[in-house]
């Protein structure tokens, strides 16, 4: 468990500037099983209308309007949460996650994929296998790869662990060959990519082998840019895998929201009037402090 | 039915998950394809929930008739037809939520903008695109040629889904409204059709319809599918395999009358690539008996000929379901083919229900 005290900010410079801007903002953590959003500060400037609302993924939106020119819009959020409450989400029933189970624009396999796949074909074919079996996991137990008692209540997260670590030692960490469009077929082809890379290939993987898995967005403890992993879902609860840095999430990570695959949670979207060139800057500081 | 047909469907919207619409109608207007085999019996071809267009040309073709051939009327006993608008008004002032009701079109340049015109003209609803709609607090307007923002209650929407909000579908869209679909989830304005229906119209849930009325409200279905296949079933695939010849095979996410494919119409080779690709695709495709249905004449070339036909029906739904007492008979210009959509080169008349 930690006290992480969180910032958030986006900005976008317009040259020359726009107007009649309308924008859809996702970057608010939310308080679950897994972290407790303690205070929260929300800016968005300029604006001349505000609203919020939870998309069908369950994550929160606001959005607005600003009708006069501008050369610059921002979101600032800054808040505190307490992380690591639990080592899982309770989820839905499996019939009401179906969706998470099928391959995306993002995460169709191709033949690199399906190659690299082959490594995990017999796991993959115990865990289709085991698929309709839903036991639950002692709720205490801490994530123990290495104990039997894990591998078999919990099939499709110990495979999904087996492949992170497959991935992270076939898969190199660089940044800018790869972009927001990149899919994961072209990262895994490429062999370098970013988080969101490695995040949509390990959904593809997932997804091969028929687990329901989600595209995840948050924040790491220190300064960056914002940060994405994954959700399993395994024994009727959500374990989540942060790929990039080949572990099981604990209590340095802060989410803000989760969907099939990158496009589901794009931070900031937005449409205006102006022909323009638009720069935009994140940046995302997580630091231990202020206890709750 | 297998949780896939939803989600890899290609009209399945993830957005429209858990948003339920105003009074809770999805398919405000169904437009469904029927056909009369030769033993007179009607069977339901296919089913439109998103965006049915059509009804505005039965109803021209009526008032033209009527002009130039009063006493035919007078004579013939005739369901009227001309109460569609009357239906479509009472359609969209059941799920109104407040203010006025418009009706949205991609434009002048659009092939149905005639009928977007003409039913706007005779609902009295007002006709406008995209940039003349905008969403301020939480609220839908209207700006009118005076500049005044009016609230609007209820839109019936004649774009597809993918192009309404460019916020919430297709980012490239310039003739949605960005945040529509963010007050309709609210429950600030009603859209006709329901954004997500597309999975319905999906040819691979046709499949599973007459099961549902089975399943959720224990009746027998009173108009009959056309015997269907999946050869996602193996032993469909094997039927399919074996009945080649006899089946129209059709692409599920298609429409219009595109990716449909007679097997006895296939060269050898094409019908080799095409059973490969069946194998690959299973999910992609259904295949039905050709039913061989009944020809009506129309006028060509100073004779009548026979030719292949169907019948879209209209069926609204306001407080309770009301079903046009008319329809668009579409035909199909060509001697030899099935095909009757328009825009394929098909024809259409009016339809005429007899009142006695």
């Amino acid at each position: 468990m930690k006290d992480l005290l969180f910032e958030y900010d986006m900005q976008l410079d317009f040259a020359p500037p726009v107007e009649e801007h309308r924008f859809t903002l996702k970057c608010i953590p939310q308080t679950d099983e897994r972290q407790l959003i303690n205070r929260l500060d929300v800016e968005v400037y300029p604006k001349e209308f505000l609203s919020a609302d939870k998309d069908s993924f369950g994550n929160h939106s606001i959005y607005g309007y600003t009708k006069g020119k501008h050369d610059r819009f921002f979101a600032r959020v800054r808040g505190q949460a307490r992380t690591g409450l639990a080592p899982f989400l309770p989820a839905k029933p499996e019939h009401q996650v179906g969706l998470f189970k099928y391959q995306t624009d993002y995460t169709r396999p191709g033949p690199a994929i399906l190659k690299f796949a082959e490594r995990f074909e017999g796991a993959m074919a115990e865990c289709q296998k085991d698929h309709a079996k839903n036991i639950l996991f002692d709720d205490s137990a801490a994530l123990n790869v290495e104990d039997d008692g894990f591998r078999s209540h919990l099939p499709e997260a110990a495979l999904a662990i087996t492949m992170m670590h497959g991935l992270y030692e076939n898969f190199s960490y660089v940044q800018g060959v790869t972009d927001v469009n990149t899919t994961a077929e072209q990262a895994m082809a490429l062999g370098r990519g970013v988080c969101q890379d490695y995040s949509h290939i390990l959904l593809s993987l997932c997804r091969l082998a028929w687990i329901p898995c989600r595209y995840v967005v948050g924040m790491l403890i220190g300064e960056g840019l914002s940060h994405a992993w994954v959700e399993v879902y395994s024994g009727g609860r959500w374990y989540a895998l942060d790929p990039t840095n080949n572990l099981i999430v604990d209590d340095a990570h802060i989410k803000i929201s989760a969907g099939r695959d990158y496009h589901d949670c794009i931070v900031s979207q937005g449409v205006f009037v102006g022909r323009t060139t638009q720069t935009q800057t994140v940046a995302v500081r997580v630091r231990e402090g202020g206890e709750i | 039915m297998p949780e896939e047909f939803i989600y890899a469907s290609s009209g399945y919207l993830a957005q429209c998950e858990g948003v339920m619409p105003p009074k809770g109608v999805y398919a405000h207007i169904a437009g469904i394809d029927l056909v009369q085999g030769r033993d007179k019996e009607w069977y339901i071809l296919e089913d439109n929930l998103r965006v049915p267009s059509g009804a505005s040309y039965p109803m021209i073709a009526r008032e033209l008739c009527r002009r130039s051939s009063p006493l035919t009327f007078q004579k013939t006993h005739i369901e009227d037809n001309r109460n569609y608008a009357e239906l479509l008004r009472k359609t969209m002032d059941y799920v109104n939520t407040g203010g006025h009701t418009v009706i949205l079109t991609p434009g002048r340049y659009n092939s149905a903008y005639f009928e977007h015109s003409y039913l706007a003209e005779k609902t009295g609803a007002h006709l406008v695109t995209g940039s003349e709609l905008l969403v301020e607090n939480d609220h839908l307007y209207f700006i009118d040629y005076s500049g005044r923002k009016e609230p609007v209650g209820a839109v019936y929407r004649r774009i597809s889904d993918e192009y309404l909000d460019p916020m919430n579908f297709y980012e490239g869209s310039l003739i949605g409204i960005p945040h529509l679909y963010d007050i309709f989830r609210k429950g600030n304005v009603a859209l006709l059709n329901a954004p997500g229906n597309g999975v319905a119209d999906d040819k691979g849930i046709y499949y599973f319809v007459p099961k549902m009325i089975k399943y959720y409200l224990g009746e027998e279905p009173i108009l009959h599918n056309a015997p269907t296949y999946l050869p996602l079933y193996k032993e469909d695939m094997d039927y399919v395999l074996e009945h080649f010849d006899d089946l129209v095979l059709k692409d599920v996410a298609e429409a219009g009358g595109y990716g449909v494919q007679f097997g006895n119409k296939m060269t050898r080779q094409e019908k080799e690539d095409f059973i490969a690709l069946l194998k690959r695709e299973p999910r992609r495709f259904i295949a039905q008996e050709v039913i061989d249905f009944l020809d009506i004449d129309i006028f060509e070339n100073g004779e009548c000929v026979p030719r292949k036909a169907d019948l879209r029906a209209f069926v609204l739904m306001g407080e309770e379901p009301m079903v046009w007492k008319s329809g668009l008979t579409r035909f199909s210009r060509n001697p030899d083919s099935f095909i009757v959509n328009s825009s394929q080169g098909g024809g259409f008349k009016d339809t005429w229900v007899l009142s006695r």
